[in-house]
């Protein structure tokens, strides 16, 4: 060996950059923390879980749904759009309240944006049962140019970017760390929206995702003949500034959320807070109504709306359904009687239940789900822990297999452990690597991702006897020379191979086909460090095991 | 001793046409296979529930297997009990090509509700499920996949060997190594999901390497073409016995515990290597000789 260090490097470069791969993977993985300590992306409550559960934890490496328990739920945004309508500023209004009455929706169910960077709007509705046609008519009763065909199916994506958030927000106020939402384009270009929540089972999360959340409170009194009608007074999560967490009242014993009514003034001085406590003023509540509330049953639980006396309720609506009806209490009423709640605007929202609570606050809290998600074509995921647990022992057992089957059929041909043991080790540090890296991006390993692993030792495997028979063709490697010319014979091999794994990837990579972009990430990436850093090394390795006399 | 040694064939015995009949011949079986289920079936291989809709529910309860398959509103198309290392009383329930979307989502509720609780563990361990529309859209996307990863490799061949004979002979082999473990399926009746999708796919991957590996010692290196063909064979047998070895094992251990993703891409690529061997060096072999003697013209 030479002691000039230059050489050194010039010779063995090639084992050096895998050793330093090594080393790097090895750091990824079994530092607490790992390479890059950044937790920005968790929340507090997760950051703190996390760091607990790496004590416990012997590597960095985190496990997907898959590896780990929980459930994955996909489903596409219920509703249908036209695009580039052509409109007058103050027709924006119009034809969203045009939109309500002639296709008889919910003001939550219709919606027209405005795209202010290329002035157009787009109008959509969030329900299956209009018809396209109809829908096109309300709108070419404003601009003449659209028909039946510019409707498309899906909703635009600042909804799905909407109905992500709210999910998410969801998904935390449920209290389980670790959730993602996110959104995948198929091929006809419509979109999913993929929900994944580890430790929620598929009933808890379907019920989570399938509640619109769409919050009301509805005055119910007398009008001016005697007749009971409903008038909505405070609606969605515009109309609350804050909302506190469902709370539990020991004294009187009664379930609340308590809420603050958004008092932000607009032009003319009205907020939501004065324009609620003048409806509650103007329809009687905070005078002859005050306690004047007797339709609920709170034992049954039911509602009776046929009553003889006149009735003063507030109720509370969740995707038009009464979940509560309570009266107006003294003191509140008469601060809002002499004007000044509206200083201080909070109140209790009372429910019959605990949970009741708790899901309207989850429901105010994260504002309604603009387009309920569309069920009839939903795809599940979803693993219990215990199972998962077991599948990770399953993996490394099927992973341990493997690798020995290729040992020992590598033994066999070349009944030469200087050639056989470099190219085992040289496979398992490509797996070391590419996990490090599953570790330093944080990626979340499931089982298509261990099949992945399995197949780069596969390639690894294949390209490192292509180097050997190589390397070792016509006798003995007398010099570097020699060497290097059938290295790189081999390696045009090896990297043409190469060159169609990851064409023959590259699609599942991109496209939406659920497990299997994990698989086809893992290989691809597999394939680049092997062909890139490890079996140049082994190359390398075996020239001076097979020159070293 | 157990040694492996790749065996020297002696190709000159036979002729082109002989050594082309073999793969041709099993290749032309497996399109009647594909075919004849096609016109029979609707689909050249059964659907799994990825592609077809439906579920699949990994239950843990004390009931027999046929109370198992008694349990739900729609028969199963199979159940099968988990042979795994201290686990028991585990099965794997599948139901494929159900319409009902309401249907599949009771399932798992009717397993609750008809299956004996195994002590504290959950009775549904494990469920997925797709409704046919989704269903549709995976297939849909399955296809251009493996219809992209063909093209693309098809593409890569011709660039890399620039001309048409020996590049044809790559995607004919290719297309054969596809083929035939897709008649396997159907045959053997194991349903098409994601995991034999990307099976398929690294077959794709696979196959090419060993065609690489022969056409380049055939093509751009000097000697003999016996003594090229020899070379390239004894690598790349070696390296394609290796994949089928672990293959193997991986298939039939996953098959055993459970886990069907592994299982069927270990047993999917299996025989594709088989497949692939056959057709390497019969097929693409000949083509090459033929290419060398008589198709280059100087």
């Amino acid at each position: 060996m030479s002691a000039n260090p230059v050489g050194f490097v010039k010779e063995y470069w090639r084992v050096l950059l895998l050793a330093m791969f090594i080393a790097f993977a090895l750091v990824a993985l079994f530092i607490p923390g790992g390479i890059m300590a950044d937790d920005s992306l968790a929340g507090d409550l997760e950051e703190d879980e996390a760091n607990q559960s790496v004590e416990e934890r012997m590597t960095n490496i985190e496990y997907g749904i898959g590896l780990d328990g929980g459930t994955r739920v996909s489903a596409p945004p219920t509703g249908m759009m036209v695009d580039n309508i052509d409109l007058e500023s103050e027709q924006h209004s119009e034809l969203e309240s045009s939109l309500y009455t002639e296709l008889d929706l919910e003001t939550a169910d219709a919606t027209v944006r405005h795209h202010e960077d290329e002035d157009r709007y787009t109008a959509e509705v969030f329900v299956d049962d209009v018809s396209a046609a109809d829908f096109a008519a309300v709108i070419a009763e404003y601009d003449a140019d659209v028909s039946e065909d510019d409707v498309e199916n899906g909703v635009t994506q600042d909804t799905r970017d909407e109905m992500i958030r709210t999910i998410e927000l969801r998904v935390n106020e449920a209290g389980l760390s670790g959730g993602q939402v996110y959104q995948e384009a198929t091929v006809e270009g419509s979109y999913y929206i993929v929900t994944e929540v580890p430790g929620m089972s598929p009933e808890e999360l379907r019920e989570l995702l399938s509640d619109r959340g769409d919050v009301q409170v509805w005055a119910y009194y007398p009008d001016e003949d005697g007749n009971q009608t409903n008038e909505t007074v405070l609606e969605g999560e515009d109309d609350f500034s804050r909302v506190g967490v469902a709370s539990y009242n020991d004294e009187q014993g009664y379930n609340y959320v308590p809420v603050t009514v958004d008092d932000t003034e607009d032009a003319d001085g009205n907020s939501a807070a004065t324009e609620y406590q003048a409806a509650m003023n103007e329809y009687g509540f905070t005078s002859e109504g005050i306690q004047q509330c007797g339709i609920q049953d709170r034992e049954a639980g039911e509602f009776d709306f046929d009553h003889d006396q006149p009735q003063w309720c507030l109720l509370t609506m969740v995707d038009g359904e009464v979940v509560d009806a309570h009266s107006m209490g003294d003191r509140l009423g008469s601060n809002m009687a002499s004007g000044e709640w509206a200083n201080d605007p909070t109140f209790e929202m009372i429910t019959p239940t605990q949970q009741d609570a708790h899901q309207l606050a989850v429901n105010l809290e994260s504002g309604a789900l603009t387009a309920p998600l569309d069920f009839d074509r939903q795809q599940t995921f979803s693993v219990e822990p215990a199972l998962a647990d077991q599948f990770k022992t399953y993996s490394l057992l099927i992973g341990i297999l493997s690798v020995l089957t290729v040992s020992g059929m590598v033994f066999l041909r070349y009944r030469n452990p200087r050639v056989a043991a470099p190219m085992v080790i040289t496979a398992m540090s490509e797996v070391l690597i590419l996990l490090g890296f599953a570790a330093l991006i944080r990626m979340p390993l499931d089982l298509s991702h261990v099949a992945g692993f399995i197949a780069v030792v596969g390639t690894g495997v294949d390209d490192l006897v292509i180097i050997a028979d190589e390397v070792m063709d016509d006798g003995e490697v007398s010099s570097q020379r020699v060497f290097e010319s059938r290295f790189r014979k081999a390696f045009w091999v090896i990297g043409a191979a190469a060159a169609t794994t990851i064409i023959a990837m590259s699609p599942l990579a991109v496209m939406s086909l659920g497990d299997l972009r994990g698989f086809a990430i893992i290989t691809i990436l597999g394939v680049l460090i092997g062909v890139l850093v490890t079996r140049p090394a082994y190359g390398n390795i075996l020239q001076r095991l097979l020159t070293d006399k | 001793m157990g040694y492996f040694d790749v065996p020297d064939i002696s190709y000159t015995r036979y002729t082109n046409r002989q050594l082309a009949a073999v793969p041709l011949a099993v290749l032309a079986v497996a399109l009647l296979i594909l075919s004849g289920s096609f016109l029979v079936t609707g689909t050249p291989v059964p659907l799994g529930m990825d592609f077809a809709g439906g579920a699949e529910l990994t239950v843990q309860t004390t009931s027999s297997q046929a109370e198992i398959e008694e349990a739900f509103s729609v028969e199963p198309d199979s159940v099968q009990g988990i042979q795994a290392p201290g686990v028991e009383n585990q099965y794997t329930v599948q139901f494929a090509g159900i319409e009902d979307q309401d249907a599949i989502q009771e399932l798992s509720s009717q397993a609750e509700a008809e299956l004996a609780q195994d002590g504290d563990n959950e009775i549904v361990q494990q469920e997925s499920t797709a409704s046919p529309s989704f269903a549709a859209q995976t297939q849909q996307t399955a296809l251009l996949g493996l219809g992209v990863a063909f093209a693309g490799m098809s593409v890569l061949a011709f660039l890399l060997f620039r001309t048409f004979v020996p590049s044809i002979a790559i995607v004919a082999s290719a297309f054969s190594d596809l083929m035939i473990p897709l008649a396997f399926m159907s045959v053997a009746d194991i349903p098409l999901s994601l995991g034999t999708v990307a099976a398929l796919l690294m077959l794709i991957g696979y196959s090419v390497d060993s065609d690489i590996l022969l056409n380049t010692h055939i093509l751009r290196r000097g000697g003999d073409f016996y003594e090229s063909t020899y070379r390239a064979t004894k690598t790349g047998v070696t390296m394609t016995v290796t994949s089928m070895a672990a293959m193997l094992v991986m298939g039939i251990a996953a098959t055993l515990f459970g886990v069907e993703l592994l299982a069927s891409i270990g047993i999917i690529l299996f025989v594709g290597l088989a497949a692939d061997l056959m057709n390497t060096y019969l097929l693409n072999l000949s083509l090459l000789r033929w290419y060398k003697f008589h198709g280059v013209r100087s």
